[in-house]
């Protein structure tokens, strides 16, 4: 088994990799751009009109940037895994390494580690952009459930990175991944989530964002709707090993 | 320790074997041509070779042991398995990066190979604004990053100008003597018999031929003479009397398969035939080699 962890040389061929394509490197910068611009965009023009005005729950309202970050996170997640399946670069990376789970688990961990380190730093900076423009009805670090939220965040657009990431590997393709993820957490979710109480709050997205609710209904508390995205996340990143494990390349 | 063996190697997709118990060596020291026509299944044995596919049965090994467990396959095998092996956003130096980066390979060395292969002046480019050349070069500087000892190349000559075929049979041939192994396929007799030292001739799947180019020449191009004469319908009546025949050539010549000029000639002379010329020949290569693969190729082109 330790014959198959990554390596530091493997690892640094997987940064390289990410850094070096447009792409998932834009992606992960625009994880911070998207969640705090927008977070601050929307509180500067609404967030002071009157109290509630960006929703019920002012946690969850200091997050509004979320919607879109976690699509770039998406957007990075699926491309880093999705690179290998452009043309016959797979069968490059595979002669380099071998060794396919040491190859996946390298990949992961780059993207993984990547996401978290980008989403932390969204997080704080969105809390504090954010509620830099809301005047009077600012939240302050340090009020219930606000540490709560900040590294929540980070971790929720970790997971979504991953579980775009696993599905890509099961695929094989970014676009197909990203045309079913980016409409389900848009749309989907969405949807059935106001329509049905009971279920929809176990999908991986509704489940997730928990963590930045300030109170919270339903069966789920804010760390256990982001364990069962976890699991979610999880469960698409093995099946990626599985599917990377199995295949000709 | 640098030789490659595949002993009774299959690899079936679907109902179709690609590869079907093949059983061959390849040693260093020399050049090898991995000969066959479109879908014999040569890029699958290099692929199976590589761990890249599974083998339906069967091993491919390179010194007793399988790729898959190789610690430093980098240093070991260079390979070039088709020019589109590469993403095409990134540039062709930080393909080479990655690469090296995964095989503890100095950066050094990735500057070293963009210069031998002759793309040093496009390594800051985009992969996807290169010529089908430009990229063969730069798969074939991936293959020697490592300065590894076996060399399995496919199709290298693809697309590559004429200038890039002297270059890369030159290399092939300098690697080789340097003592590594060289692999390299083709589905064109003309171009591996310029370079070869040793054939592999797969069809369908299957091998037909391993020998060395030498051997390859003088057991597989028949003989035969081309004549002139006043008198072809009587020739030909005398010739197929022994089983001969005669074939139109251009130029008013004719062709006879099978036979020698000294033999020809006392027939001629026996039955008082006019021969105004006559001279011995050998089937071209190429000829041998289509003949050889012409019952197994699958996509045989209609004329
Ligand atoms: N991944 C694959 N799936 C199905 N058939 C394949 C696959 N790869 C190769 N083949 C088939 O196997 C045969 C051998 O192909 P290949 O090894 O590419 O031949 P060559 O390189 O000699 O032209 C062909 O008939 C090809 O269509
Ligand atoms: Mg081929």
């Amino acid at each position: 088994m330790r014959s198959a962890l990554p390596t530091v040389p493997t690892l640094h061929s997987e940064w390289i990799k990410i850094r070096s394509l447009r792409g998932t490197l834009g992606g992960l910068i625009a994880v911070l751009v998207a969640t705090a611009g927008i977070q601050a965009l929307t509180a500067a023009a609404i967030g002071r009109s009157e109290d509630g005005s960006m929703g019920d729950d002012p946690l969850f309202a200091a997050y509004y940037g979320i919607s879109f970050g976690q699509i770039a996170a998406m957007v990075f997640g699926a491309g880093a895994v999705a690179g290998e399946f452009h043309n016959g670069a797979l069968r490059t990376s595979l002669a380099a390494v071998p060794n396919r789970t040491r190859f996946y688990l390298s990949k992961i961990a780059t993207v993984g580690v990547l996401a978290l380190l980008t989403g932390q730093v969204t997080g704080l900076v969105t809390f504090v952009a954010g509620q830099a423009f809301m005047g009077r009805y600012a939240l302050d670090l340090g009020d219930p459930g606000t540490y709560r939220a900040v590294v929540g965040s980070g971790l929720y657009l970790a997971l979504m990175a991953l579980l775009a990431a696993g599905l890509t590997a099961v695929l094989r393709s970014g676009t197909v991944v990203l045309s079913l993820l980016i409409p389900f957490v848009l749309l989907v979710s969405f949807v059935v989530g106001e329509a049905a109480g009971g279920a929809a709050q176990y999908l991986p997205d509704r489940a997730g964002q928990l963590v930045l609710h300030a109170r919270t209904q339903g069966d789920l508390g804010p760390w256990t709707g982001l364990g069962v995205m976890a699991l979610w996340a999880a469960a698409a990143v093995l099946g990626g090993w599985l599917a990377v494990r199995r295949r000709d390349a | 320790m640098n030789s490659i063996e595949i002993r009774e190697l299959t690899k079936a997709y679907g109902a179709h074997r690609a590869v079907d118990g093949l059983t061959f060596d390849v040693l260093p020291g020399r050049v090898t041509g991995f000969l066959g026509p479109n879908g014999a299944g040569k890029s699958t044995t290099m692929r199976l070779l590589l761990g890249l596919d599974r083998p339906t049965s069967g091993t491919a090994t390179l010194g007793g042991r399988s790729y898959l467990d190789l610690p430093d396959p980098l240093h070991r095998v260079g390979a070039l398995l088709d020019a589109q092996s590469a993403h095409g956003g990134r540039t062709a130096r930080d393909h080479l990066r990655f690469l090296a980066a995964a095989g503890s390979i100095p950066v050094r060395r990735v500057d070293e190979v963009l210069e031998q292969a002759g793309i040093a002046s496009v390594a800051k480019r985009r992969i996807k604004s290169f010529s089908l050349g430009m990229r063969q070069r730069l798969g074939i500087a991936a293959a020697l990053l490592g300065d590894p000892g076996v060399l399995l190349l496919d199709e290298p000559t693809n697309g590559l100008d004429p200038e890039g075929i002297i270059w890369i049979r030159e290399l092939m041939r300098r690697l080789a003597a340097e003592g590594r192994t060289v692999l390299v396929s083709s589905h064109l007799m003309s171009e591996t018999s310029a370079l070869a030292d040793h054939l592999i001739v797969l069809g369908n799947g299957r091998l037909l031929a391993d020998t060395s180019m030498a051997d390859f020449i003088d057991a597989r191009s028949t003989r035969r003479v081309r004549l002139r004469t006043s008198d072809p319908g009587r020739l030909r009546s005398a010739l197929a009397r022994d089983g001969f025949e005669l074939a139109a050539a251009e130029e008013g010549r004719w062709t006879v398969e099978g036979i020698q000029a000294e033999q020809l000639g006392k027939l001629a002379a026996r039955e008082g035939i006019p021969v105004l010329e006559l001279a011995d020949e050998r089937a071209s290569l190429e000829q041998a080699y289509l003949d050889l693969t012409a019952d197994h190729a699958q996509f045989t082109a209609t004329r």
